[in-house]
């Protein structure tokens, strides 16, 4: 077994971006290591070059002073470390015992045999003392137990490294106390444990050492008993973090209500009402798969509604399509920028004037010089960095793609009223975030209504006048501006 | 970057370069084929015979295959297209009804297949294997497997009439088809809605497309476009049979391919569709030329086209690689 895991100077770089640049440090044995940093600032990638998945530019990675070479994934499980991802690396058809052995089932005479499997799976559910059984179906499990079976995935195969990506975004109370034991427990078996969050109260609740990235270079680390959230704050973002947020110029002109929402449902909302006003910045919060993307869905009319009321300025709306939703006033910005977001392999000319297609053409041909002109305008209001308004937008940085999305709904050919943001800021690095908020600021100031989505709490708490916490599907609260609270949030976003 | 010579930046430009590969292929088999056979009028116009049937679907493949769809059934199409029209000129039908009617089933088969893949959300690969089946089957029971002929004095001049009695008539509405949905992807908003569609449809509906609408079109399209191009074929041959075109669907897919057009959708343009369609029939006919034995010839079309996929793949990780180098 070994006994330390360490980075020699990583450094990886993707198109537009350096992801990475001269990451050391050293990982022990039978301690829980915090990797900690901003959205963007390079953990993942660390974990991904750690799995085998990317190869780094420069560096190398150390098991007790030998040089290990990843050259896949395969390789590293091989070698003994496991990487437990956000997005789960499990086959939801299949049943909890072919998950967990799923590349090394114990056979007899070359064929599997179910009996040993069933056993030997027993076997480890029990050390852990969960409540599942080998023969369920992962796909049923929830997504706490699904995540139980990565671990114990890894535990069987013996891995002297285990690593978790944000382990506990999906989990509720109850399941992080598990977790957390089960942790524990990996940790008196000896194992590396390196643990990627940026819950801080986590952090100071079960790690031993911190590594804080910031922008893809390493700025400090630190024991955990040495240091406070503030200090650890100030180190991920450069500089307190109130700063940036004082500095905001808001909007505090709120006018007439734009939007109102009442009792709207679907397959996963159930009953959400709310209003919006002029100038306002509404912020939604609540844990991932509560519901907020799926109002804002619905309300755009990508999603169908099964009942409810929509009013756009005293109007009663029902959108049978985005293209509806657009032409009345209300823009989406969605959450996962590359799916849902841009035309990656387009022109970022191309992919401003998307919605305004029809309004640029001569005849029935589209005015190439209006389109250009059009796309030149973003590129000065936001000062997207692009060599010009031809470049494939897959070769702009993640806050430049964002801020070409927010140039195709702000364009002077849009009439937006209602601009919806979610989880604008998610990859994009701390200075474009500290942009970004300044810009959801403006437009409310020219009276758009904003509804804000974000999981990170500081953020909401910060940029929006009000936040409604969703679980579950349903509104469990409204908590003011000055009323907020990481905690009082925390509280109705994760309620029983 | 913006110091390059016009000579680099043109080279640079795969649909230039791959026209150059076509000169350079074309030369070979000119000096492989006896007395240099390959380029005497009699080849030459077989060429554009072949060409104008494979190149009439390309253009409703290539359209398709931008939007992200795909029609694999497009061979077995033309092919009931052409007979169908056949059937209807026996039966005593003037020949521009008949035409009309052959095109209208392509039409139909194009929605069928636009209405399983759109609605039925069966991959557009799988349900157009299917239907291609089905097609090619029908066309056997209509024949029962024996050739229709085509009498019609004037129809048969649709296929086999010549302009300066050199360049067949085929050829040229195919050139004409070519330049005309060039145009429209170039310069209309359906053409770029089908290049934004292709490129992520979900990214396009959230833009306010609607990427099932346009896919719908071009199935229609290309299933509407194979029928016309098995009736001219029908046409040229005076006749119609069940084993006719068949491999006009992955020719035309070849020939797409080939000139940029990504099986992913979202890129690539009728251009290159053209030089890969020229380079592919150039290929293919020389190896006929030069008498290569029909296996081999096999043998010699599927490693063009994969040989043209891995020079893909190097440039592609090429550029990545530069771009990566140039960025601090």
């Amino acid at each position: 077994m070994s006994r330390y895991l360490e980075f020699d100077g990583i450094g990886k770089a993707f198109p537009g971006v350096q992801a990475l640049r001269g990451i050391s440090f050293r990982a022990e044995s039978g301690r829980v290591l915090a990797l900690l940093g901003e959205n963007g600032a390079g953990k993942s990638t660390l974990l991904k070059i750690m799995s085998g998945d990317l190869q780094p530019d420069e560096g190398r990675l150390l098991r007790d002073g030998e040089p290990a070479v990843f050259s896949s994934p395969f390789h590293a499980i091989k070698s003994g470390i496991s990487v437990i991802y956000q997005e789960r690396q499990i086959m939801p058809m299949m049943t909890v015992m072919e998950n967990i052995f799923l590349d090394d089932a114990p056979r007899k005479m070359g064929v599997v045999s179910r009996k040993a499997l069933k056993r030997q799976t027993q076997e480890i559910i029990d050390r852990f003392g969960l409540p599942i059984f080998p023969t369920e179906t992962v796909g049923r499990l929830s997504v706490a137990y699904q995540q139980m079976v990565e671990i114990m995935k890894a535990y069987r195969r013996n891995s002297d490294v285990i690593a978790f990506d944000e382990p506990t975004a999906p989990l509720t109370d109850t399941e992080i106390a598990i977790l957390f034991k089960l942790i524990g427990e990996l940790k008196a078996a000896g194992k590396i444990i390196i643990y990627v969050s940026h819950r801080l109260t986590e952090i100071f609740k079960i790690t031993d050492d911190i590594v804080i990235l910031k922008d893809g270079q390493l700025v400090k680390t630190v024991e955990t008993g040495r240091t406070d959230e503030r200090e650890l704050i100030r180190a991920m973002v450069g500089r307190d973090i109130g700063d940036t947020y004082s500095e905001l110029k808001r909007n505090d002109v709120l006018g007439e209500t734009v939007l109102d929402v009442q009792d709207l449902v679907t397959d996963v909302v159930h009953g959400v009402s709310f209003t919006l006003r002029k100038g306002e910045v509404l912020g939604f919060a609540g844990l991932a798969g509560a519901g907020r993307t799926e109002v804002v869905r619905a309300i755009f009319g990508a999603d169908p509604i099964i009942s409810g009321q929509i009013k756009l300025d005293g109007k009663t709306v029902r959108f049978k399509s985005p293209r509806d939703a657009i032409d009345a006033g209300i823009a989406l910005c969605p959450e996962d920028r590359k799916e849902q977001g841009l035309v990656l392999l387009r022109s970022l000319k191309d992919n401003i004037s998307m919605p305004v297609l029809r309004k640029i053409r001569r005849a029935i041909f589209l005015d190439k010089k209006a389109e250009v002109d059009l796309a030149r305008r973003a590129v000065e209001k936001y000062s997207i960095k692009t060599p010009g308004v031809d470049k494939v937008v897959v070769e702009l940085s993640g806050g430049n793609q964002q801020k070409v999305i927010l140039g195709r709904w702000t364009s002077d050919k849009m009439t937006t009223k209602v601009l919806i943001f979610d989880e604008p800021t998610k990859g994009i690095d701390v200075g474009t975030k500290a942009e970004v908020y300044q810009m959801v600021c403006d437009f409310a100031k020219a009276g758009m209504g904003v509804i804000f989505i974000s999981s990170e709490l500081t953020e909401v708490i910060n940029i929006a006048d009000a936040i409604l916490v969703m679980h579950n599907g349903h509104i469990t609260g409204k908590v003011n501006r000055e009323d907020a609270t990481e905690e009082n949030i925390l509280r109705l976003a994760m309620l029983e | 970057m913006n110091n390059q010579s016009t000579v680099r930046r043109l080279l640079r430009n795969k649909t230039v370069s791959l026209a150059l590969v076509t000169v350079a292929v074309v030369a070979l088999f000119f000096f492989l084929s006896k007395d240099g056979s390959f380029l005497k009028t009699r080849n030459l116009r077989g060429i554009l015979n072949m060409v104008s049937v494979t190149g009439t679907v390309a253009v409703g493949m290539a359209c398709l295959l931008i939007s992200g769809g795909v029609d694999l059934a497009a061979s077995s199409e033309a092919c009931l297209g052409g007979i169908l029209c056949a059937m209807l000129l026996r039966a005593g039908i003037s020949w521009p009804l008949a035409l009309f009617l052959a095109i209208i089933y392509g039409a139909v088969a194009g929605a069928i297949n636009a209405f399983l893949a759109n609605v039925m959300n069966i991959m557009g690969f799988i349900a157009t294997i299917g239907m291609s089946s089905v097609y090619t089957g029908l066309a056997k029971v209509f024949t029962d497997a024996k050739f229709i002929s085509v009498n019609d004095k004037e129809f048969q001049k649709l296929g086999s009439s010549a302009i300066f009695g050199f360049v067949p008539v085929p050829f040229v509405i195919m050139l004409a088809l070519m330049i005309l949905y060039g145009f429209m992807l170039r310069y209309t908003r359906f053409g770029r809605r089908s290049y934004m569609c292709g490129g992520n449809p979900q990214a396009a509906r959230l833009s306010g497309m609607s990427p099932n609408r346009t896919t719908t079109v071009l199935y229609i399209n290309c299933g509407a476009l194979s029928a016309f191009a098995g009736s001219v074929l029908a046409s040229r041959m005076h006749s119609a049979t069940a084993t006719a075109a068949q491999s006009v669907a992955i020719d035309a897919i070849t020939a797409s391919v080939l000139g940029g057009i990504s099986f992913m959708g979202g890129s690539g343009g009728i251009a290159g569709c053209f030089v890969g369609l020229m380079l592919l029939s150039a290929f293919n006919n020389g190896l006929n030329v030069v008498q290569l034995q029909s296996y081999w010839q096999l043998v010699a079309q599927g490693a063009l086209l994969i040989i043209a996929l891995c020079v893909e793949f190097f440039g592609e990780r090429a550029r990545l690689k530069a771009l990566k180098r140039r960025e601090p």
